[in-house]
């Protein structure tokens, strides 16, 4: 700096010479004067003084910009315009309800009665060198014993009524994945406001350096120090940001259609609290869609082996027709029935199979349940511990580091303490209601999750009523 | 025309000429008000070989007993007893005559001092002051003192510098069982010794927290040259945390310091007569300091310190007098000045009551505490590109910016009568170990301290430099215009 100041110095001399004997002592100081050089007055060299770190701008997430650019047109939303854009818009609600439709129409299938056979007969034909002793038509019916068909179309409507059972689970899947994600977003809109904060603060803690620099209370490492902390703290209200615009497009992921990088309107603080946790278990037994569905299960497989356990009833088949015996030359009739006999094959494996089957969806029931409360153990915990950090940060933990906040600022303001131990208060009581914001979320997420029959996965393929093992192996289902 | 001739020509046509009981030469019949009946005694001279007694001079030979005022005697005689003690903003321990012996209480317990206004702290002390209330006798009296412990532990009191029989001496466990709380010990002895001592505490942490009283023995015959003013200072240091009041005794630092258990500008400036010969004495009770003790504008002599008076021909003038920890100075010089001049240690850091770093708002420009304080969930952003020229030179700022003084605070340092007529601005620069010598002629004297009148900020300053100084160089002090006050 002191070399460059020097050249120009120089320069201006020579510009003075270049430009003739009409420059003037006086033009010579006034020159000086624009350098900051004024007579008699001894300037200080500026200080080698690191300069504060440039903005992160190495990559920008550009819908984050163009919506932190607009900030009045900013769209926003509820929670309930959210869930009704979802109830129109989730791939995986229409695919539930097809699932019962599918289900419904084998019932249909099922239960239709199989069609006469019409045949064409010609029998010893050239018989005497005749054109055959019959030639004629012949209808055959089959005889459905042992309502087969109604059993079959019952098992069908009782799959159907598990399809009912799964889209009401999947309904909850999507709801509660929109309510997960729409506090995930409202959290990370405070966080990003709350980093901002902290970002002020260090930003305070960068100009103090400075200040304790100029007053031989701080050196370069400490001024340096100050720029990594700085430089930190952008990133992480820039990781805030990121982490909103994951939220909010996560959100919109599970409500099925595109919408504006926007704000969301909604409180983080629960309404009230949860009962114990015996009482949501009971709660689950009860009313968990996927208990329902696999009850509904049992008893759609108790009508499979009723189903199969009649199969080997022999249906009749009754075949008959008029003809003409063109040896006799008069009108003849054929008639036959036909009946399987159930020596070998009485349908005896596959109503193994089925009640097999049956036993099997009787521990489904009993797993369903078990990972039920698997799930709620889990759930409830993190509900119980989000809730109590959160009841005791905002009883507690906020107000005292408030409190010792403003105390410390009282005290700079009557010259009791250092601005340093100011900034430290604050630090510590904006980054306590980060911490807070969280476990805010954290009740909130599993408080849904918890009224929400701890059902997830809401862009998960819609489930069928049939797990491995079911019995429709043929063309025709039965 | 001469100050002194100055002087008596504006007593003469003052109303107050009356009043004073001034005669002749000067000698005065109300010199100390407390003193007991008067005697007639010689009259004194306005000038000694050389020295006057009211303008500022040295005499015309160091070797003269009048050298810088050496041997000039205040308006009180000697047969009016020795002049008793003042400290300022302490009280005196009464005593009655008991079985031959004069009897004192004493409390040693936990009190609450008042170090500036509305800064209440809690330190301990006895009889609910901190220093303790000032035990004042006479060489050869037999003294009783009946130590009653209102303390929640064990204490005993050492009588520092007497050379009284041991089993008296209260040092904890060497000499006696500690007094238990609630319990009394009693301390008898005769007092051979004259001068400057004091007693206090032995347990050492409750030294460190205040406990502490002057013990001035007066002289039975008394010193020539006779003083008007016996003035006793008690130096101190605490360490007191921010939005705290309880004195960290532990603690190796000090952020608060006090003159008899005040911080300037709250402690109470001495008072004095033009021409009076004054004695201060200074003790340092500091845990673990020295006070190098400067006082502007007169050369005094040190007459003596706590063990005893030192013979004239071992006394030294000085302008700064360095007193050690548990060591008491006497100092004495004729108030030839008038004017209110500064008394103080001279260790940067105890002028001040509380250090605090020079960063922040209170040095940023449209920057104040209060903006931050309005609203705590968000707070101010900061303008990084910091604009004030000042930081174009290193160290800027050095001044400590913004003391604030409340409204409230200012009115009690205001409402004293011994500091009316001081410039408007007179509390910023007195601070911490600092307290200030008021030099006053007769009629201004009796203004400020003998009558109710209402006496506006200035106006007595303003009327020494009229008479003793240049007033056509003189500028006011701007009415709240406190410099460096912002927040
Ligand atoms: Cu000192």
């Amino acid at each position: 700096m002191k070399r460059s100041f020097a050249r120009s110095k120089l320069l201006a001399a020579v510009v003075l010479v270049v430009g003739g004997t009409h420059a003037s002592a006086q033009d010579l100081s006034i020159r000086q004067d624009s350098m900051g050089n004024s007579a008699g007055r001894h300037v200080l060299p500026p200080r080698d003084l690191p300069p504060l770190p440039e903005m992160p701008s190495g990559f920008i997430d550009n819908d984050l910009a163009a919506a932190d650019s607009s900030p009045h047109a900013i769209a926003s939303y509820t929670l309930d315009e959210l869930l009704c854009l979802a109830a129109a818009n989730n791939p995986t609600i229409r695919q539930a309800r097809l699932q019962i439709g599918g289900e419904t129409a084998k019932a249909l299938q099922a239960g239709l009665y199989p069609n006469p056979v019409l045949m064409y007969v010609g029998e010893k034909i050239n018989s005497d060198g005749t054109a055959g002793e019959f030639q004629g038509f012949e209808v055959q019916q089959r005889f459905v014993t042992a309502h087969k068909l109604q059993l079959s179309r019952l098992k069908y409507c009782q799959r159907a009524r598990v399809s009912e059972h799964l889209a009401v689970a999947q309904q909850f899947r999507v709801s509660n994945d929109i309510q997960r994600h729409f506090y995930q977003v409202l959290a990370a809109m405070e966080r990003v406001n709350l980093q901002s904060e902290l970002l002020k603060t260090a930003e305070d803690g960068s100009v103090t350096s400075r200040e304790l620099y100029n007053q031989g209370q701080t050196n370069l490492p400490g001024i340096h120090r100050a720029n990594v902390e700085l430089q930190q703290r952008r990133l992480a209200l820039l990781n805030a940001q990121n982490e909103f615009a994951e939220a909010f497009r996560q959100l919109t992921s599970i409500v099925g259609c595109t919408l504006p990088m926007g704000r969301v309107e909604g409180s983080l603080r629960p309404d009230e609290t949860i009962p114990s946790f015996e009482t949501v278990y009971a709660g689950l037994i009860q009313d968990s869609p996927e208990v329902l569905a696999a009850r509904a299960k049992l008893v759609a497989d108790q009508t499979t082996l009723q189903r199969e356990s009649v199969q080997w009833v022999p249906d009749i088949v009754v075949t008959g027709g008029p003809g003409y015996n063109f040896t006799n030359n008069d009108p003849v009739y054929n008639a036959a029935v036909q009946m399987e006999l159930p020596i070998y094959d009485r349908n005896q494996g596959t109503i193994l199979q089925a009640r097999r089957d049956l036993q099997r969806q009787q521990a489904e029931i009993h797993r369903v349940e078990l990972q039920l409360r698997e799930r709620l153990a889990m759930a409830y915990r993190m509900y119980a511990t989000a809730l109590q950090h959160a009841t005791e940060y905002e009883r507690v933990i906020i107000p005292e580091r408030e409190v010792a906040y403003r105390e410390l600022l009282e005290g700079y303001r009557d010259n009791r303490v250092d601005w340093p131990d100011v900034l430290h208060a604050q630090g510590e009581y904006f980054a306590a209601r980060l911490q807070q914001v969280d476990q805010f979320r954290d009740v909130r997420i599993q408080e849904v999750m918890i009224d929400g029959f701890l059902l997830e996965g809401g862009l998960m393929a819609a489930k069928g009523p049939t797990p491995p093992g079911h019995i429709d192996a043929v063309a025709k289902p039965r | 025309m001469s100050q002194p001739e100055r002087r008596r020509h504006f007593l003469k046509a003052g109303s107050i000429a009356a009043a004073a009981g001034l005669v002749g030469n000067w000698m005065r019949s109300d010199a100390a008000a407390q003193a007991p009946a008067r005697t007639s005694h010689p009259p004194v001279r306005d000038e000694y070989d050389g020295f006057s007694r009211f303008k500022p001079s040295r005499g015309n030979d160091p070797d003269s007993d009048y050298y810088l005022g050496k041997m000039i005697p205040g308006f009180r005689s000697t047969a009016d007893g020795p002049a008793p003690l003042e400290a300022p903003d302490l009280e005196r321990l009464p005593w009655k005559m008991v079985r031959g012996a004069k009897e004192f209480h004493l409390v040693p317990m936990a009190v609450e001092r008042e170090f500036l206004p509305g800064y209440k702290m809690n330190v301990y002390g006895f009889n609910g002051s901190m220093p303790g209330p000032t035990i004042e006798v006479t060489q050869g009296d037999r003294v009783r003192i009946v130590v009653t412990n209102e303390l929640p532990e064990q204490t005993t009191t050492h009588w520092h510098g007497f050379e009284l029989p041991v089993q008296y001496d209260g040092s904890e466990t060497l000499t006696q069982n500690p007094i238990e709380p609630g319990a009394s010990f009693v301390y008898e002895f005769d007092v051979h010794e004259e001068g400057t001592y004091f007693y206090h505490s032995h347990v050492p942490m409750q030294e460190a927290f205040g406990s502490v009283g002057w013990f001035i023995v007066h002289p039975k015959k008394v010193f020539d040259p006779p003083v008007d003013r016996d003035f006793g200072l008690i130096f101190q240091n605490f360490f007191i945390d921010s939005n705290q009041n309880i004195a960290d005794s532990w603690q190796m630092d000090w952020n608060w310091h006090t003159i008899n258990g005040r911080s300037g500008p709250y402690t109470t400036p001495l008072v004095v007569k033009h021409g009076e010969r004054v004695r201060v004495r200074i003790m340092d009770f500091s845990p673990m300091q020295h006070h190098p003790v400067h006082l502007h504008g007169h050369t005094f002599w040190v007459t003596g310190h706590e063990g005893a008076r030192i013979p004239k021909s071992a006394w030294v003038p000085r302008n700064t007098e360095l007193i050690g920890i548990a060591q008491a100075t006497d100092f004495e010089f004729i108030a030839n000045n008038p004017g209110d001049w500064m008394f103080h240690c001279h260790m940067v850091h105890h002028m001040m009551n509380h250090m605090t770093r020079q960063v922040g708002p209170r040095i940023r420009q449209d920057s104040s505490v209060d903006s931050y304080l309005a609203n705590l969930a968000s707070r101010p952003a900061v303008d990084a590109v910091r604009t004030d020229p000042g930081f174009a030179t290193p160290g800027y700022p050095q001044e400590m910016k913004s003391m604030k003084m409340p409204e409230a605070m200012m009115k009690t340092i205001w409402n004293r009568r011994e500091v009316q007529g001081m410039r408007a601005t007179w509390p910023m620069s007195v601070m911490g170990l600092m307290t200030t010598l008021r030099v006053l002629p007769d009629d201004l004297y009796h203004r400020v301290m003998e009558t109710d009148a209402e006496i506006p900020p200035g106006s007595i300053f303003e009327e020494i430099v009229n008479r003793f100084g240049n007033p056509a160089d003189y500028q006011p002090a701007k009415m709240g215009g406190m410099p460096g006050m912002k927040m």
